[in-house]
């Protein structure tokens, strides 16, 4: 059986009995065969010793439960990793950052405890999906819709503390929180916002109570385990539609965005769009191929050209639009005013459709995520065979003039790692957050431990390369936390200071996810100078 | 290009290690199935969209097996059928599709006590052959060699092999055959077929 760092056998054999007298014997798993399936999916790890596998893990169905394991694991010192469904790929997954933790997982406490469709929000346990959250929904015919992220089989939880984002106009899932109840390191709950206030009647309505507002204390967090949590739902709108704008020519990108960003900002477009391209997806064109073997690649003219000889503009975005169907009407010929001095600009209006939706009409959209329906549909894009990836993921201004330079910027970073690129080859850029553009790069994983060794370092590189442009993180892969703090270092470091200040006098034994986000607690600190 | 030999040279030479844990099987905790009992299969998933799974879904049709046809996308039979059977019981599953789907619904499973007691991963080869990577009990893959031999039939012919799997506690084993194999207009050129069952003393999530 593998120990948690700085444990003795004789200690891990008696903590673990105690897990077992406090959850029973069946709900803690010590097996190699059970503890392997908490491994990460998509490791950057494979075949290493550095790979971070847990001793053991633990499920709880309960936040009393919850509290006893707390309490066991401070008394033994014993580091634990909390997770909801455990479904974080490309961030993780349910691995732990510190091998030999014991995983906390949440999966058991999976009820829905309160959905209302009269003002709008859920109440839900961490184990609690997407999916279970939608179907609770249907089956009580509630006209509310949920914000799902990609993958439906992860938590709301789960997705909003690591700050994930959706699609629809609550598709800030850290944002759409409304109140939590926390289990602290020392084995206290504590409900925040207006929870605090015995029998308050608006928890879910009022984010903040009163005094310091501390929530985003307990997001991307080792402070505290959270056991139920507030979301404020989108009443199921009237009507949804969606219209593209195109553009010609590459330097159009500029008022392309500028419109986009008045008209998010102005809440006339809310959901996520993306910035897109036909140079992604005619990478394999033969002709595009040609251009691109150039010395020195293709130029812009020789790009433009190529587009307009296929009759496609250079950039499109797709704008969502939510509410009543009038409404949403006039939303969109508003915005065609808005980018209609764009010389050469094309529209194209979709399919308006209505809510609620009948289910043999699901196929028709191209993304169910963006109407609150869950999906694992992003399994099931098909083509080569692959190990995984994990996700370098920075955040860019909303300005076409920062897109073109991120582009220009990583395709030269690409080039002096020796990695592919394109003319274009970062997905997005996507409005999931407000104000501002989400890049993802798709790092691949591979069964081979010299390529994952240079993937990582050119991870750490990209990291390095995106802070020296003002660029950071908003998440990223356990493996990657510590190098991503070290670029949040204004005044000294400052920020992980102010951290690991709390880290100790919160949990001064360190228990709750060592390392989190590069947040050691003050023994680890030490050991790891 | 691979000759008959040489692939009845890497089947004998591969069949005596064991599989990594990784890979989907927990050989240690294959359960209390008897090893000659067949898996019942509740549902049986191929890809509408591919040649090789259709006529895999015809066979096991034939054969009297339930089919759920989807196109790369299991949404639907999750949410419309297993994630509710599973909640009541663990039932055996098998498939013929592409990597996607198993991923997922090998992870779904694992918390309802199941496991991928057999996984072949079928590959095309420019050559005209086919690589078949398979991993299972010793008894699976001696009759998977003589599948995978039969050449543009593979398809049909797994699904007989894939009804008759049992949850088997048998120590798993790898090996891997190359037979000569021309791809089929709509294939991809990669296609897995499993079995995810239910087994013994695994852990399990699911409320009744």
């Amino acid at each position: 059986m593998r120990l948690p760092p700085g444990v003795s056998s004789a200690d891990f054999a008696a903590a673990i009995k105690q897990f077992e007298d406090a959850l029973g014997k069946e709900w803690v798993f010590t097996s190699e065969e059970d503890v392997d399936l908490y491994r990460d999916s998509y490791s950057p790890f494979w075949h290493e010793q550095e790979e971070p596998i847990p001793s053991a893990a633990v499920a709880p169905d309960g936040v009393e439960q919850v509290q006893a394991v707390v309490k066991i694991a401070n008394r033994y010192k014993i580091p634990l990793w909390t997770i909801s469904t455990g479904k974080n790929l490309g961030y993780g997954g349910s691995a732990p950052l510190l091998g030999g933790s014991v995983v906390l997982d949440l999966k058991r406490m999976n009820r829905v405890l309160e959905v209302n469709d009269k003002n709008h929000y859920a109440l839900v346990e961490p184990g609690v999906s997407y999916f279970d959250l939608y179907r609770y929904i249907q089956d009580n015919n509630l006209k509310v819709w949920i914000d799902p992220a990609d993958p439906g089989w992860g938590s709301p939880i789960g997705n909003a503390v690591d700050r994930g984002g959706g699609r629809t106009p609550m598709r800030d899932h850290f944002d759409a929180h409304c109140g939590m109840e926390v289990v602290l390191p020392n084995g206290e709950v504590m409900r925040t916002g207006m929870g605090a206030l015995p029998g308050s009647k608006t928890w879910q309505q009022y984010r903040y109570g009163f005094g310091p507002y501390v929530n985003g204390m307990f997001s991307q967090s080792s402070l505290g385990v959270v056991t139920k949590m507030g979301f404020w739902l989108f009443p199921e709108p009237e009507a949804y539609l969606t219209g593209t704008v195109t553009v010609a020519r590459r330097d159009d990108l500029i008022p392309l965005v500028a419109g986009l960003a008045y008209l998010m900002n102005s809440s006339i477009v809310l959901g996520t769009t993306s910035v897109a391209s036909p140079l992604n997806f005619l990478r394999a064109d033969a002709e595009l191929a040609a251009l691109r073997a150039q010395p020195g690649g293709p130029s812009t003219q020789e790009l433009e050209h190529y587009l307009q000889e296929k009759n496609m503009g250079y950039w499109s975005v797709e704008l969502p639009f939510y509410g009543p169907a009038k409404v949403v009407a006039a939303q969109w010929e508003y915005a065609k005013e808005k980018f209609a001095g764009i010389e050469g600009v094309t529209f194209k209006e979709g399919t308006m459709h209505r809510f609620p939706v009948d289910p043999k009409d699901l196929p028709q959209f191209q993304n169910s995520v963006a109407v609150g329906i869950p999906s694992l549909s992003v399994f099931g894009v098909g083509g080569a065979r692959s190990e995984g990836h994990v996700w370098f993921s920075p955040i860019v201004p909303m300005t076409g003039e920062a897109v073109l330079e991120a582009q220009q910027v990583f395709t030269d970073a690409y080039k002096e790692m020796g990695m592919p690129t394109g003319p274009l080859f970062f997905l997005g850029p996507a409005s999931n957050y407000p104000r501002c553009f989400l890049v993802l790069f798709g790092f691949p994983i591979e069964h081979d431990v010299e390529k994952n060794k240079k993937n990582r370092e050119n991870f750490k590189h990209l990291i390095r390369v995106a802070a020296e442009h003002g660029w950071g993180e908003y998440r990223t892969h356990t493996a990657f936390m510590e190098t991503v703090m070290d670029t949040y270092s204004f005044n000294n470091h400052a920020l992980r200071r102010f951290h690991e200040t709390v880290k100790d006098a919160v949990d001064p034994n360190g228990i709750l996810s060592p390392g989190k986000c590069g947040i050691w607690p003050k023994s680890m600190r030490k050991a790891r100078a | 290009m691979a000759s008959r030999r040489e692939f009845l040279q890497i089947g004998v030479a591969a069949l005596a290690l064991p599989i990594s844990a990784r890979a989907g099987l927990a050989p240690a905790i294959l359960g209390q199935a008897n090893e000659s009992t067949p898996t019942p299969l509740y549902k049986v998933i191929f890809d509408e969209r591919f040649a090789s799974s259709r006529a895999f879904a015809d066979e096991v049709k034939r054969l009297g097996g339930s089919v759920y046809g989807i196109k790369g996308d299991i949404t639907d039979l999750w949410f419309t059928d297993l994630d509710a059977r599973w909640k009541r019981e663990p039932v055996g599953i098998a498939g013929l599709t592409e990597h996607g789907p198993l991923f997922c619904l090998e992870r779904l499973a694992w918390d309802h006590g199941m496991r991928v007691v057999y996984r072949a991963d079928h590959t095309y080869r420019a050559d005209g052959y086919m690589e078949h990577e398979l991993s299972g009990s010793e008894r699976m893959l001696r009759e998977a060699v003589n599948i995978s031999s039969s050449g543009p039939d593979w398809g049909n012919r797994t699904a007989s092999l894939l009804t008759r799997c049992p949850a088997s506690k048998a120590q798993a084993s790898k090996m891997t055959v190359v037979t000569p194999t021309l791809q089929q207009a709509d294939d991809p050129e990669h296609l897995v077929s499993w079995v995810i069952a239910p087994v013994g003393a695994a852990r399990k999530f699911s409320h009744s």
